[in-house]
């Protein structure tokens, strides 16, 4: 028994196609890094705008722990990434098919192969530690004078429950924007009234997924800055699940107070004869059924919307909070969000036709006026 | 002879549309399974196309929400269970045989009902598209989204019972090639002399008899809930728990990675040593990694659930086992280097692809590291930084490594080369357009744009990049025409392969390309581990016919295609019976009846059928 091994310059049995010529590997291997710089240098201008919902301008005590171990991964990764693609280029450089060169007949060396099992199990003990200590901190109790806060997701926007702060010492309910007081910690509960959705404000707190028939504990955090911060749904629910945003608005303590305070005051009845009144009027006959203003209705099946003219943004974060943008939504939601014909869906009220309309025209335009005009005192 | 009791009479032509459909030749399911499978990508390749399209501008109309939540689900399921296992499958019975030694694999009936299920099943599933909808609940179907509270149409249905299907075929395919590799392994073919891509075969098969039956079972009681309405899902009622669903189905889920993965692995251990004309460096080395990568496979599935609240024990316990399983698979990558290391490397079109194999296989292991420490994690999940590491993972590697698989064995296959001008121009477009597809996704994951959204608005500020992406994709698909465009062209004027157009070291280029019906005429007798390099007489060419003529092999049979019809209506029945009981309780009954039929037609079908013309033949 003979060995043949054929080299690859001796393979008699190979089909003869073109060879790449190692100033054609260099070249194109050049080609490649300038491509890559590229791509690298436009990302950069991309990433540069102002993205609400980034991952990496933390504001909060908890959102800053988990950026400090993220650096610490990608800057490991991208090491080991690096050095690994540029030890393979070296090797398909050195040992590229050439006349006068035959391969190696090497099988093994358990030496080596020992080492680069053992330095991959450093590197990962490396992340695999400030990992456990972060889980092992998520377990701790919150603070004693922690804002507690039970946060609902339905399809498809979010309800807000204060525990404790409502009229009676209820719960103070609240849908679609957050508001809490910088520096101090919020506790949040989270759950599901139908489906499962995911709650996550990516500058603030990291995502914790809302399980109907679960009682989940977000991660506790400080916002450590005065601003409104993006949210959004992180977890697949159904037909609508892109629109289901929110916003956190991080006040001062003074104006969280005060928000507090008027959400749980009566509201001052709209003037007799106002556009307003009529629009209460409306409200009361139609928006009632589902929707609750403190003071005015009960029902909890659509979002609280008890100082609604001061919330930036409806439909659940998507749309600005204007007058055109609210009468478009109030006379068919189902031009702007993809609802389902479910029992809690909200109806279509006005599409310009006498027989399925159930407002006119002019109804609308007056609940929108009245529904604007709830407003801080 | 055993009596023949069956209606259907044993089947001996090979030809034409009927030898197709009756075929039990594992060469022959291989190419129908390659060919299926690449039909299937092709059509989830349009449906990633759409998506992009709605997604290359902020606010687009392009498609409705219902219609995009359909086209990722339908992506996602079709990419895997209709695409790279299929095309996985395909790779497994061409060419384990072949490559050890045997002249097909074990059951050979079981062999071709485990394709007709798997077509069957993938085509019930897409049929939802004519009657109802695609299903549009994701591909991993979480409860309870996928109840019949919250699915209003039939859809979810057909993806149930589609999956289930398939799941049956897969299953026995599994059985069929661990007893196939374990048994009937030419003489001196020990399982240490085995090359790499069947050991990966066996490995994956073992994975799928331990990962489908937890599918199998979500599936059952998701099946139960909607047409029976029980109440394992559904949180309306007492009891119901819709985590675990989540539980089963990454049970199944994780280790389907590895199903995944690993005949691309297997490929590429077996593609690196024939170009850098060296032997693959820690042979030992590189099995048992994969064998415990699949181990370690079943224990890290509550990764993908670190954010529905585990607690810190289990959250903490998953991760580390996470990071545990980047040992073995980098140990791979390092082996795969010390294989070039000291080679001479032959840069042809297989190479390419098993070099693009490695590189963005390995990124897509690093951003897994990544999300397995689990405050990253947080930030991470759901976002489109996952969508693009599975896609380094599952793209870059699978895709790329069975692409490194068809280059490779096309010649094998059909006889005739590819063109390596056209293949490399296929690598390099293809390679340029993955990156820019999903290298930008890492960054809109990190700008917080979450996965599996329809649109998003102006002001989120990712239009840009995701603009760039879907230019990316196109190119993708440019890349795929060239693999056409190369295929058609070997067709109609590819150079004739010869035996080993590599000069490789396996048994299955010891024969001819294509190979005979039997494969071997004299089964070999196997020495080392590379067979056509360390014995000349080998390389040469395969040994003359021995006196008595070719060897039996088995005959064609209908019963698989038959056994599987009635299986697939049985659920077509089921769907049926939803709409109109009766006529549901008919076709159940009725096809029933078929399958069993089928079955103990199938039991009782004699080996050939008697005929004068065979008798003379063969005795």
């Amino acid at each position: 028994m003979r060995n043949n091994r054929p080299t690859g310059a001796g393979n008699t049995n190979t089909v003869t196609t073109p060879t790449a010529h190692p100033q054609n590997l260099a070249a194109t291997l050049r080609r490649l890094l300038y491509f890559a710089l590229a791509a690298v240098a436009l990302v950069a201008v991309f990433a540069s705008c102002d993205t609400p919902l980034t991952t990496f301008e933390p504001r909060s005590d908890a959102t800053q722990r988990v950026h400090t171990i993220y650096i610490f991964v990608i800057v490991a990764a991208s090491i080991v990434g690096f050095l690994v693609l540029a030890a393979m280029a070296y090797i398909l450089w050195k040992y590229r098919e050439r006349p006068g060169h035959t391969a190696q007949q090497t099988h093994g060396n358990t030496t080596l192969e020992i080492t680069w099992t053992v330095i991959p199990i450093l590197i990962l003990v490396a992340i695999a530690i400030p990992t456990i200590v972060w889980i092992a901190g998520t377990t701790a109790e919150p603070d004693e004078d922690a804002l507690h806060i039970e946060a609902v997701g339905h399809q498809w926007w979010f309800e807000f429950r204060y525990s404790g702060l409502g009229p009676d010492g209820e719960d103070l309910v609240t849908a679609n924007e957050l508001r809490v007081p910088v520096g101090r910690q919020v506790a949040i509960t989270l759950e599901a009234k139908d489906v499962i959705h995911s709650f996550w404000v990516p500058q603030l707190v990291g995502k914790t997924d809302m399980v109907p028939g679960r009682t989940n504990i977000l991660e506790k955090f400080t916002p450590t800055e005065i601003g409104t911060f993006y949210g959004q749904c992180a977890e697949f629910c159904g037909s609508a699940h892109a629109l289901m945003r929110f916003r956190v608005h991080v006040d001062s303590h003074a104006d969280f107070d005060r928000w507090v305070e008027n959400m749980n005051a009566d509201p001052v009845p709209p003037e007799a004869g106002s556009v307003e009144a009529r629009g209460a009027t409306v409200f009361t006959n139609f928006c009632a059924r589902c929707h609750t203003i403190y003071g005015v209705s009960t029902e909890e099946i659509g979002p609280n919307l008890t100082l609604f003219g001061d919330r930036a943004t409806l439909g659940a974060g998507i749309l600005d909070s204007t007058d055109e943008n609210l009468k478009a939504w109030v006379s068919n939601i189902r031009d702007i969000k993809p609802v389902l014909d479910t029992t809690n869906a909200m109806p279509t009220f006005y599409v310009g036709d006498p027989l399925v309309d159930q407002l006119t025209e002019a109804q609308v335009d007056q609940v929108v006026a009245y529904l604007k005009s709830l407003k801080l005192r | 002879m055993a009596a023949n009791i069956g209606i259907l009479k044993r089947p001996v032509s090979t030809e034409g549309v009927w030898g197709w459909i009756t075929t039990v030749d594992h060469k022959r399911i291989g190419i129908l399974y390659g060919v299926s499978a690449f039909i299937f990508f092709l059509i989830g390749g349009i449906e990633a196309l759409l998506m992009r399209v709605q997604l290359a501008q902020p606010d687009s109309t392009f498609v409705d929400a219902g219609t995009f939540n359909a086209l990722f689900t339908m992506h996602g399921t079709t990419m895997v269970f209709m695409v790279v296992m299929p095309a996985g499958a395909a790779f497994f019975n061409f060419l384990v045989p072949l490559m050890i030694g045997a002249r097909d694999v074990a059951f050979p009936r079981l062999n071709a009902l485990s394709y007709w299920l798997f077509i069957f099943g993938a085509i019930l599933m897409n049929f939802s598209f004519f009657k109802a909808a695609f299903p549009d609940v994701g591909w991993f179907g979480y409860a309870p989204l996928t109840t019949s509270e919250y699915t209003l149409s039939s859809s979810t249905d057909y993806w149930v019972l589609g999956l289930q299907i398939m799941g049956i075929g897969t299953t026995a395919a599994g059985f069929n090639f661990v007893i196939t590799i374990l048994n009937m392994r030419a003489p001196g073919m020990t399982l240490m002399r085995m090359p790499l891509f069947p050991w990966m075969t066996l490995i994956v098969s073992f994975l799928i008899i331990f990962a489908f039956p937890p599918l199998t079972i979500a599936l059952t009681l998701l099946l139960f809930d909607r047409f029976f309405g029980t109440n394992f899902f559904d949180t309306a009622g007492a009891g119901a728990d819709p985590l675990l669903w989540q539980h089963l189905f990454w049970i199944f889920g994780h280790p389907e990675v590895y199903i995944l993965i690993l005949p691309a692995m297997g490929i590429v251990s077996d593609v690196l040593p024939t170009f850098s004309r060296k032997p693959l460096f820690g042979y030992t080395t590189v099995v048992f990694a994969g064998a415990v990568i699949a181990f370690l496979g079943f224990g890290v599935w509550a990764h993908h659930m670190f954010t529905t609240g585990l607690g810190a024990w289990a959250t903490a316990a998953f991760a580390g086992a996470t990071m545990a399983i980047g040992v073995p698979t980098g140990v791979k990558v390092f082996n795969w280097l010390a294989t070039m290391w000291g080679g001479s490397l032959q840069f042809k079109t297989p190479m390419l692809f098993a070099l693009g194999f490695i590189s963005m296989f390995m990124l897509g292991g690093l951003s897994g590291v990544m999300h397995a420490a689990v405050p990253v994690d947080t930030q991470q999940q759901d976002t489109y930084f996952i969508v693009a590491h599975f896609h380094y993972v599952l793209f870059g590697g699978s895709i790329f490594g069975l692409t490194a698989g068809i280059y490779y064995w096309f010649p094998k296959m059909t006889g005739r080369m590819l063109s390596e001008r056209i293949g490399k121009l296929h690598f390099w477009v293809m390679f340029i357009g993955f990156n820019m597809t999903f290298m930008p996704m890492h960054i809109l994951g990190v700008l917080g744009m979450p996965r599996r959204v329809y649109t998003y608005s102006v002001e989120q500020n990712w239009a840009g990049l995701n603009l760039f992406v879907s230019v990316g994709a196109f190119i993708i698909a440019l890349s795929i025409l060239l693999l056409i465009i190369n295929i058609v062209r070997s067709a109609r004027k590819g150079e004739a392969a010869g035996m080993n157009p590599w000069a490789a070291a396996t048994l299955e280029w010891a024969i001819p390309s294509p190979p005979p019906h039997y494969n071997f005429a004299v089964i070999p007798t196997v020495r080392s581990q590379h067979p056509l390099w360390d014995e000349e007489a080998n390389a040469v060419e395969p040994p003359p016919l021995p006196a008595h003529g070719e060897p039996h092999m088995p005959d064609p049979s209908y019963w698989p295609i038959v056994v599987a019809f009635g299986v697939t209506m049985v659920a077509g029945g089921l769907l049926i019976w939803q709409a109109t009981t009766w006529v549901g309780l008919f076709v159940i009954a009725v096809s029933g009846f078929i399958g069993i039929r089928g079955i103990y037609g199938w039991v009782f079908e004699p080996v050939a059928e008697e005929s004068a013309e065979r008798v003379h033949a063969h005795h």
